[in-house]
């Protein structure tokens, strides 16, 4: 390849590559906020994957008896209060139903 | 081609500064909510693209180079000076990155594919995914300026063409060299993209913990390529240097364990932040160190700082490096201050023997040997900064700290699943302890009587009592991983009436982060075994006529002739050596020393043969010049091969852990909670 076909290479590449840069998008993906609400249910989707952990390892035998009641007690006040926080928001959201059904 | 490279490479720049700007303003006014002629979200998708479009021009830059080095195009600097005609097509290719220059491009393309990744599955979370692009791009115009002006690939050769070129250094043309530096690069590169994440999560207070998700699997696949590009690269010293070792904590070698050991630490403390909430900004200082540890490794390597067998020449990138790295540390202490009320961890440790203390060590000893081998290898610059002489320290300072740290680890590694959260009691603790406890003894008690005695004729050996210490913790911690599995399996088997083995292979889809982990562990543990092994390496070194012979462990070897080979790359000289056990000839090897033609450089090729008993390595060290007889050094290393089998189990354990589990199905019965306490913790965050 000789100097100047690669330079005409180059403006081709160079062509191609602005009309893909700014080929004109009607729906540019939209930067969102994440919401308190989208949290609070992401931490209590961990909370179930920590209970379900836990009651696994009980019964797997890695737990005695007092400690598995204690521990899963503690998990469930956790959870229950999550789930009581996730409800308080949801009243004072608009579209309350549709966030529900989630 | 060389027109054509190098504009490639000017326009991956200008397009990489693009969407750094255009980035940097879509997300300024997406942050300042004013109106703008143009909105602020198209300005990021330009952005975004113009990354991608970057990615396409640096990958015609690299076709470029490789396909001048595959044409012999000795116009260019670089192919003249890393190349030559008749070397084999593969290293050809490899020259790529045999140099300088050519794996500084290597590393902005591999920068770039990540990028390319990362902007074309932006829509995962799109404002999260917007600022890591754009940190990235920052990322990518040093690396693309680097290649452009300090190190340019195209440079043409000044006066004559020569009809050949120089050729490849001789301790590069092998199969592992191929592999091994585009898998080290793609590890260090790949610790970019966490970092990017992880400095946009904290700019953008981004709420909760799923950014951690997405790090996650980001992280876990550099560490997979970093763990692959180190062991491959131990096989290559292994199988090249001939000198029957694999780690010589050499400086570019400590450079790359570094970021490998705060990836590590990373991959455990992440496991608390995602379920407690914990950690946080231990884990956001472990992405930015795992980052800036690996620029670190590169100016190590590039900067002419450390004698290395690694080492690139002396050149003006050091400073280049330098600059780079106080950025990023001033970026990085900065963004931490103004931010770092986000990072309040929501719990806190309950008892020091929890699951957490023991992530927490596990990291503290990490990090530990981390500082030990930055500190062995920054001495020789400090002691010359502050004394003016270089105070080398050598591999005995790094073996006395490093072997007892990795013992500890190994301890660790065992005990960890075995303790439950939050707290362990006595009775958990007996009762998940007692089968391993006695695995660890049982092992040292047979391991004594079979002679594994730290003691060896009168004299203590502590080689051998760390041999036994690492063999009897080995034996403890893989049991407490198969108890893991049997029981989760048993578990399993009541609940389906299915067979152990698919009850197995159930337990692992239902947890495939928790049990590929396991399955790393068990590979880190073989692995353990195979260096704890080193201390019953044999050598003997012996000159031998034609049918003289020498005695290695239940070997004995003789010298059955030579032989001598010429072709367009080497001429090759090997001795024959017919090796008997128990009198029976078993095989042969023939161990041979090159002379490659294009650089006139010698190089030894040892002679390999591995078998149950462990490696029978034989290297011909050249001849007596009294003499003529060739000189045989044969080392018998019995537990090396557990290195190489260990990495199979963490490379499987690893892609386990990529891949996603089984989901559970939700429950559809709503109870009430049976009495309330104080949790707030779970309410803490995402504001």
């Amino acid at each position: 390849m000789t100097e100047m076909q690669g330079i005409i290479a180059g403006a081709m590449l160079t062509l191609a590559l602005g009309i893909y840069i700014f080929w004109p998008e009607n729906a540019p993906a939209s930067q969102s906020e994440k919401s308190r609400l989208d949290y609070l249910l992401e931490r209590k989707e961990q909370l179930y994957e920590n209970l379900r952990d836990l009651t696994f390892e009980y019964r797997a035998g890695k737990y005695p008896e007092e400690d598995f009641v204690a521990q899963r007690s503690l998990l469930e006040n956790e959870t229950a209060l999550l789930i009581k926080e996730i409800e308080r928001v949801e009243r004072t959201r608009p579209g309350r139903i549709a966030l529900r059904a989630r | 081609m060389a027109a054509f490279g190098s504009f490639a490479l000017l326009l991956a720049l200008a397009l990489a500064a693009y969407n750094l700007f255009a980035g940097t303003a879509a997300l300024r006014l997406l942050a300042s909510g004013r109106p703008a002629r143009i909105s602020a979200d198209r300005l990021a998708d330009t952005a975004r693209r113009a990354g991608i479009a970057s990615f396409v021009a640096v990958t015609a830059a690299a076709v470029a180079l490789a396909w001048s080095a595959l044409t012999n195009d000795f116009t260019i600097t670089y192919i003249a000076e890393h190349s030559n005609r008749a070397l084999p097509a593969p290293y050809k290719f490899a020259a790529l990155w045999s140099g300088q220059e050519g794996s500084l491009l290597l590393w902005a393309w591999l920068l770039g594919g990540y990028g390319f990744i990362l902007r074309l599955t932006h829509e995962t979370e799109v404002k999260l995914y917007a600022y890591a692009g754009t940190i990235l791009a920052a990322v990518e115009v040093f690396f693309l300026a680097v290649v452009n002006f300090a190190a340019p690939p195209f440079s043409l050769l000044k006066g004559a063409i020569p009809d050949d070129g120089n050729g490849l250094n001789p301790l590069l043309q092998y199969p592992e060299m191929v592999i091994h530096p585009p898998l080290l690069y793609l590890g260090y590169v790949g610790f970019t993209i966490p970092f990017a994440f992880a400095l946009g999560a904290l700019m953008m207070r981004y709420p909760g913990e799923t950014w951690i998700k997405v790090t996650r699997r980001w992280t876990l696949v550099s560490w997979l390529f970093l763990t692959l590009g180190i062991v491959v690269g131990m096989h290559w010293a292994y199988g090249v240097l001939g000198w029957g070792g694999y780690w010589g904590w050499d400086p570019v070698e400590n450079a790359s364990l570094m970021p490998w050991l705060t990836g590590t630490a990373f991959l455990h403390s992440v496991v608390m932040q995602e379920r407690k909430g914990m950690m946080k900004s231990w884990n956001i200082w472990l992405i930015f160190a795992t980052f800036m540890l690996s620029i670190l490794g590169t100016l190590l390597t590039r900067g002419g700082l450390v004698s290395s067998v690694h080492a690139f020449a002396q050149s003006s990138l050091g400073t280049w490096f330098m600059v780079f790295l106080a950025i990023v540390l001033a970026v990085c202490v900065l963004t931490y201050i103004f931010k770092r009320n986000h990072l309040k961890s929501e719990q806190r440790i309950e008892s020091l023997v929890s699951r957490e203390s023991s992530f927490l060590f596990n990291n503290l000893v990490l990090l530990t040997a981390c500082f030990v081998i930055l500190w062995g290898t920054l001495f020789p610059i400090l002691s010359e900064f502050v004394e003016g002489s270089k105070i080398t320290v050598g591999a005995p300072f790094f073996d006395r700290v490093a072997v007892p740290i990795g013992i500890f680890l190994l301890f660790l590694t065992g005990v960890g699943p075995l303790l439950p959260w939050r707290a362990a009691s006595l009775q958990a603790i007996r009762r998940n302890f007692l089968l391993p406890a006695l695995a660890v003894w049982a092992t040292v008690i047979g391991g004594i009587t079979a002679g594994v005695q730290p003691w060896q004729d009168g004299a203590f050996d502590i080689g051998r009592l760390y041999a036994l210490v690492a063999f009897a913790l080995a034996a403890g911690v893989l049991t407490a991983i198969l108890s893991e599995f049997l029981r989760g399996a048993r578990v399993i088997v009541r609940q389906t009436s299915c067979n152990l083995f698919a009850a197995i292979y159930l337990l692992i889809r239902r947890n495939t982060r928790r049990y590929g982990g396991y399955c790393v562990h068990i590979g880190v543990v073989v692995a353990m075994i195979g260096l704890a092994g080193a201390a019953f390496n044999r050598s003997m070194e012996s000159e031998l006529a034609l049918h003289d012979r020498m005695g290695i462990g239940p070997y004995t070897l003789e010298n059955a002739g030579g032989s001598q080979d010429t072709n367009t790359n080497y001429n090759s000289e090997s001795v024959l050596l017919d090796v008997y056990r128990g009198g029976k000839r078993v095989f042969q090897v023939a161990p041979e020393r090159r002379t490659y033609l294009a650089s006139d450089q010698p190089q030894t090729m040892a002679a390999i043969h591995s078998g149950p008993g462990g490696d029978l390595y034989v290297i011909y060290e050249g001849t007596d010049s009294d003499t003529g007889h060739p000189i045989i050094k044969a080392l018998l290393n019995p537990l090396v091969g557990w290195i190489w089998t260990g990495l199979v189990f963490i490379v499987f354990g690893t892609l386990v852990a990529l891949t996603p589990g089984l989901r559970p199905i939700a429950a559809t019965v709503r109870m009430p909670a049976v009495r309330t306490a104080p949790a707030e913790a779970a309410l803490k965050g995402g504001d």
